[in-house]
């Protein structure tokens, strides 16, 4: 079969810096195409010269074996290429209707036919299985219910090529499960669909063929048949990964550094106990929503909070994240861009943010000591930017998260709360964080990761703690900690149906769970 | 008709007199701007000290004074106002437009209206308007400059853009054609102190000669005289402001070189509008009409009338 | 890719310059170029020295405004709060001068103490300014604070009872300095120099620089960059929000307080006009001089820049004779508007 799409060795430049050179992909129709790479690898490049924000600096596209020259986004919409964006783009005070149709509303003479639009809303909606009310408005929504009103409205279009960039990142696996059956409708009707991923596993469930980057250059092109996720993974880094995750430092016994009972966050949390060792790696697993966030923010301060907390056996009350820094707890947020970091702020601002008053002179600040700091932080946790006076929105997801985990050791905390460590990061960068997770451990810190990523806590973490619906699920340890285990604990769901989804292969012979309309 | 009457009390001491026979009530509104600026608050001052004195001289009278800081809270003010029993009103609108259908729907009901200073859009609906002339003030002005200071460099501080200023300014003009006295520069100073301050400094900046000021506003003359001190210029021979500030008044009456002489522009003629409708209900002359109250020129000689030192203004 | 080459190159300084620092200095050597073409009286000493000192009041608050910008505030109140301030100083000094029948028992008390020489009823008159100033700044981000009330609301409240309790102190009319002694030893505070530069000037300069000192150098200044950046991550930070944002208002209030003791000197008076549409001079000038509304910026010396860009406009317009006295509103408000659109073009190239 003909391609539909074709890049003709592609090649971007950004002033004198070449991030993507010579690259050739090709899409058919009625294939899922993943293209996979680090951060920096150039995949986000790749896909916004294929669906038109960039125009190549060398080479150029091909469409129906013609080439074409897309003059912008809108144009390359009009030729059927449809860009799904990981960030959501949407009006918050609207409804789901009047977003899908904004800026192309359906009208009848001059004013909007409200009822037409909330009718095929519903339609498109219920297409990608989704039974959300067309009324609803966003601000209601949850991250997940969000993406999907966005894939819908991407989707009202006519198109013949939709271009995924990391659509599961914010996804739990029941989540992440619907849309792959949007995908796979998509691939039946003969649509070419690019996908861009940075969870192998997911990857290997979904794509049909798939593509490396590495460093602006493509590695490989191969047919998904016999290409193990460990196969993917040293393409994408260019060395044996086999090795993900470090060995989990010995746990030495002793009493508890941190124990929680009852703890309640009105409207997330119901009543939660647990206890952290010295050394300890605790996971927290769940799904999104389960509380698990709410619970560590109402612990730090920054929620209405009630329960009792002790701290080395002493009953704590933290009102601030500021008592809570000085008791030695520090909570590294899972929103690195709404809570983590000053985006529009320097590195070195942001960097000392949390620990300033170890950084001042009397009221003065000493930016030598800050200077020092910065080089320590970006040599010891290995942050690739540029120049050292960037802005924190300039470095790369991996990177700022590095930043932020910086930011958060300045403080020299004994109790590190990590929520979702890995998030929108690549897999080299993953591998760094968590051996420095378990270095954690060894030098004596206790450390909570809260993940929606199933094998990170696996291979992570000395026990599991699993929520669901505001309190505790169950615990899983030693030998009994399993993928299907944490689902089972998670969703309630038979063990052998969460095992199905959680590895992502829901729709071998049985219907598929999202539904058709 | 056109009655011309020299100032404030004379019309109360006209009619007070007549306040003898009948026993009766009447009531009598005052709708008045707040005390947002020195001349309105010198309003506000007279219409109270007014109020005192005529419930005083005419048994059975009843006054009520309300003042506003807006148009829209007038015309609230108004119909509240309605919602007593109001035999005149007495009202000094902040604008002509917003409060002309408003003042209409008083006159609706048989209430007695006398307008003060700013007309309405439609005249049929006052039985009195009691006004300050602002054309006479303007030229009552340029005729000092004429007389006084016969040939010579002058500068203009307008005050903010209204027909007011308008009226003021071009007949001052005009009374100085044909005279040795020119006109060398003007800019709105918004009659405020500050923004005259800082006119006038680069008015003595562009200026290499300047023989004297019509600054036309008490409060702009004060910000003048403060620039030219600061200054050390010895060439400005005068400033003259207006509307009679009583610091102002003062220094004419102790002789102050720089301040030789005033132009009235009395807030108390919100005292003759009151005095004409008391009038109107206790004298047997019915009082209707137009009362224009001329600007006068206030020298050393004739400032003490025109002195009240109790007045915020 | 590239990220890697400079990873771990020792910190560097970039010695290219910031041009969004630099724009209100090019837009105002622009207008000094102006000024020069349109009337050979605008460059001279005596002119510009005259422009910067009226420009001292708006530079001054304009600092303090800087502060609240910066933290992603407005305070709408600060033409209102320096009437107020003013009013009440002169009342103060009034009634420690000559302490009468009339006067209030806490200010006959203060007269006691300090004495009713000019020298107390100054004393008295500072000092009061300053503790009023610093306390409408307070009850600002009190309520801004604890009431969770959008600044703006709060600010536009306070801002009309500042103006009305002015207008109740002054009868509608005005409050002048009563004694001639006393005015003439408070006079030089505006018209006097200190090595031959303006008082005012030095004082505003001496603002900026503690301003500067403060907004760049401590971890307050830090704190308040982060709040207005984004206050969650501020608030995740352990950074104490609710005090920095309090505290910035308290700031601006003092400015106020400062503007004021500058002020009263020159001509002895408040009115119930007096700083009326200071606030929007202020915030005018902090965002010529690059301060973005949103908050998380805060540049001190763009800001009084913006405040003689401001007083140099309308100096300009009355030194030149090109444009009826009709037109010169709309002239400053197209200069202002143009020196905004240089500013972001140059913005953008960065």
């Amino acid at each position: 079969m003909a391609p539909v799409l074709r890049a003709d060795r592609v090649s971007k430049s950004f002033g004198p810096v070449e991030v993507l050179s010579d690259v050739v992909l090709s899409l058919d129709p009625g294939e899922v195409h993943a293209v996979i790479g680090e951060n920096g690898a150039g995949k986000s490049t790749l896909m916004r010269v294929l669906s038109g924000h960039l125009p190549p600096t060398k080479g150029g596209l091909v469409l129906d074996g013609e080439p074409v020259t897309l003059s912008g986004p809108v144009d390359a919409e009009h030729r059927g290429i449809v860009l799904i964006h990981q960030e959501i783009l949407l009006a918050d005070d609207l409804t789901i209707a009047q977003n899908l149709f904004l800026g192309r509303e359906v009208r009848r003479g001059p004013f909007v036919d409200d009822a037409a639009m909330r009718r095929r809303a519903a339609e498109a909606l219920a297409e990608l299985g989704s039974t959300l009310a067309p009324d609803t408005l966003v601000r209601r929504l949850s991250i997940a219910e969000r993406q999907f009103v966005q894939i819908a409205r991407a989707l009202l279009v006519p198109h013949r090529v939709v271009i995924f960039d990391e659509p599961t990142a914010v996804l739990t696996p029941i989540e992440a499960d619907k849309l792959f059956a949007v995908i796979r409708r998509l691939r039946a009707s003969g649509t070419a669909v690019l996908y861009i991923s940075h969870r192998l596993p997911e990857v290997k469930a979904i794509a049909d063929r798939v593509t490396v980057l590495r460093d602006g250059r493509l590695v490989a092109t191969r047919e998904i048949a016999g290409l193990e996720p460990i196969e993917m993974a040293r393409l994408m880094v260019g060395r044996d990964m086999s090795k993900l995750y470090p060995e989990k430092p010995p746990l030495a016994g002793g009493d508890p550094v941190l124990a929680v009972r009852d703890a309640r966050v009105p409207g997330f949390v119901d009543g939660v106990s647990f206890s952290l060792r010295r050394g300890e790696i605790l996971g927290f697993g769940g799904l999104v929503g389960a509380g698990r966030t709410e619970l560590f923010e109402g612990l730090m301060g920054l929620r209405p909070f009630s329960g009792a907390v002790e701290v080395d056996g002493r009953a704590m009350r933290f009102r601030d994240a500021a008592q809570a820094f000085a008791a030695g707890v520090a909570y590294v947020s899972e929103d690195r861009k709404g809570r983590g970091l000053l985006l529009g702020q320097s590195l070195r601002a942001n960097l000392t943010l949390a620990a300033l008053d170890r950084f001042t002179r009397g009221p003065i600040i000493d930016v030598g000591a800050e200077e020092r700091a910065l080089s320590g932080a970006i040599r010891e946790f290995d942050i690739r930017a540029r120049r050292p006076d960037l802005l924190a929105s300039q470095l790369s997801g991996g990177n700022q998260q590095k930043l932020l985990l910086a930011k958060i050791m300045l403080l020299e905390p004994r109790i590190v709360i990590i929520d979702e460590p890995t998030r929108g990061v690549d897999i080299g960068t993953k591998e760094q964080i968590y051996r420095f997770i378990a270095g954690l451990s060894a030098q004596g810190r206790s450390v909570v990761v809260i993940s929606s990523e199933m094998p990170e806590l696996i291979g992570l973490c000395h026990r599991v703690l699993v929520m669901r619906n505001g309190g505790l699920a169950g615990e899983v340890g030693g030998a009994d900690l399993t993928e299907d285990a944490i689902v089972f604990l998670a969703t309630g769901v038979h063990e052998d149906d969460a095992a199905r989804i959680a590895a992502g292969r829901s729709t071998h012979g049985a219907a598929p769970r999202a539904g058709h309309a | 008709m056109k009655k011309t009457i020299g100032l404030g009390l004379a019309a109360l001491a006209l009619s007070a007199g007549a306040a003898l026979a009948q026993q009766k009530s009447v009531t009598v509104a005052v709708s008045i701007p707040a005390a947002t600026h020195g001349w309105t608050g010198g309003v506000v001052y007279h219409a109270e000290e007014t109020a005192k004195l005529l419930e005083k001289g005419y048994p059975g009278l009843k006054v009520i004074v309300k003042t506003s800081p807006n148009g829209a809270a007038q015309a609230n003010a108004l119909e509240d106002l309605m919602t007593q029993k109001v035999d005149a009103l007495v009202v000094l609108p902040f604008n002509s437009d917003e409060l002309t259908n408003p003042v209409r729907e008083v006159k609706k009901r048989g209430t007695f209206i006398t307008v003060v200073d700013r007309g309405l859009k439609d005249p049929a609906i006052q039985d009195v308007y009691v006004a300050g002339n602002n054309p006479e003030f303007g030229r009552v002005a340029g005729k000092y400059f004429v007389d006084n200071l016969k040939s010579g460099n002058v500068v203009v501080f307008r005050g903010i853009p209204t027909v007011i200023d308008e009226e003021r300014v071009s007949n001052f003009e005009k009374a100085l054609e044909g005279s040795g006295v020119k006109v060398i520069d003007k800019q709105y100073a918004n009659w405020n102190r500050d923004d005259a301050f800082r006119v006038m400094q680069d008015f003595l900046q562009k200026h290499p000669k300047i023989d004297a000021v019509w600054a036309s506003d008490d409060d702009m003359a004060l910000g003048v005289m403060e620039a030219i001190r600061q200054s050390k210029r010895e060439d400005v021979k005068f400033v003259l402001g207006g509307a009679g500030m009583k610091e102002m008044i003062k220094r004419v009456m102790d002789g102050d070189k720089m301040i030789p002489a005033d132009v009235s522009y009395p807030p108390s003629m919100i005292s003759t509008a009151m005095g004409v409708t008391a009038a109107h209900f206790y004298s047997n002359a019915p009082m209707r009409g137009t009362y224009v109250l001329n600007a006068q020129l206030i020298t050393k000689e004739n400032a003490k009338e025109h002195y009240f030192p109790n007045s915020p203004f | 890719m590239t990220d890697t080459a400079l990873a771990t190159a020792p910190a560097r300084r970039w010695t290219m310059p910031d041009l969004t620092a630099l724009s209100p200095f090019i837009a105002l050597a622009a207008l000094l170029l102006l000024g020069a073409l349109v009337s050979d009286r605008f460059l001279t000493y005596d002119n510009l020295v005259n422009v910067a000192t009226r420009s001292a009041f708006i530079a001054i608050i304009a600092v303090g405004a800087t502060f609240v910008i910066a933290s992603a505030g407005l305070d709408l109140s600060v033409g209102s709060m320096a009437a107020l301030v003013a009013g009440v100083m002169i009342f103060v000094m009034n009634a420690v001068g000559a302490p009468g029948a009339a006067t209030p028992g806490f200010l006959a008390a203060l007269s006691g103490i300090v004495g009713t020489s000019p020298t107390g009823a100054l004393v008295a008159g500072v000092g009061i300014a300053l503790i009023l100033s610093v306390l409408c700044g307070l009850a600002n981000g009190l309520v801004v604070t604890y009431g969770r009330i959008e600044p703006f609301i709060v600010t536009l409240g306070t801002m009309g009872i500042f103006r009305a309790l002015i207008v109740w102190l002054a009868a509608g009319g005005t409050i002048t300095m009563r004694s001639f002694e006393l005015r003439e030893a408070y006079r030089p505070v505006y018209f006097g120099t200190l090595l031959g530069i303006p008082i005012p000037i030095v004082v505003f300069l001496a603002v900026a620089l503690v301003g500067a000192v403060v907004l760049y150098k401590t971890a307050f200044g830090r704190h308040i960059v982060a709040l207005g950046s984004n206050e969650d991550v501020a608030r995740y930070s352990g950074v104490p929000i609710d005090r920095v944002r309090i505290l910035a208002y308290a700031i601006q209030g003092l400015c106020v307080g400062i503007a004021v003791l500058v002020y009263v000197p020159r001509l002895g008076s408040a009115t119930p006009t007096t700083g009326l549409l200071w606030e929007l001079q202020a915030i005018t000038a902090v965002v010529i001089g690059g301060t973005a509304l949103k908050g998380g910026t805060g540049r001190i010396w763009g800001t009084v820049v913006g405040a003689v860009i401001l007083e140099l406009v309308a100096n300009i317009m009355v030194l030149s004779s090109l444009v009826s006295e009709y037109l010169v509103g709309a002239v400053q408000g197209a200069i202002i508007i143009v020196a905004m659109l240089v500013q972001r073009s140059l913005q953008r190239r960065r």
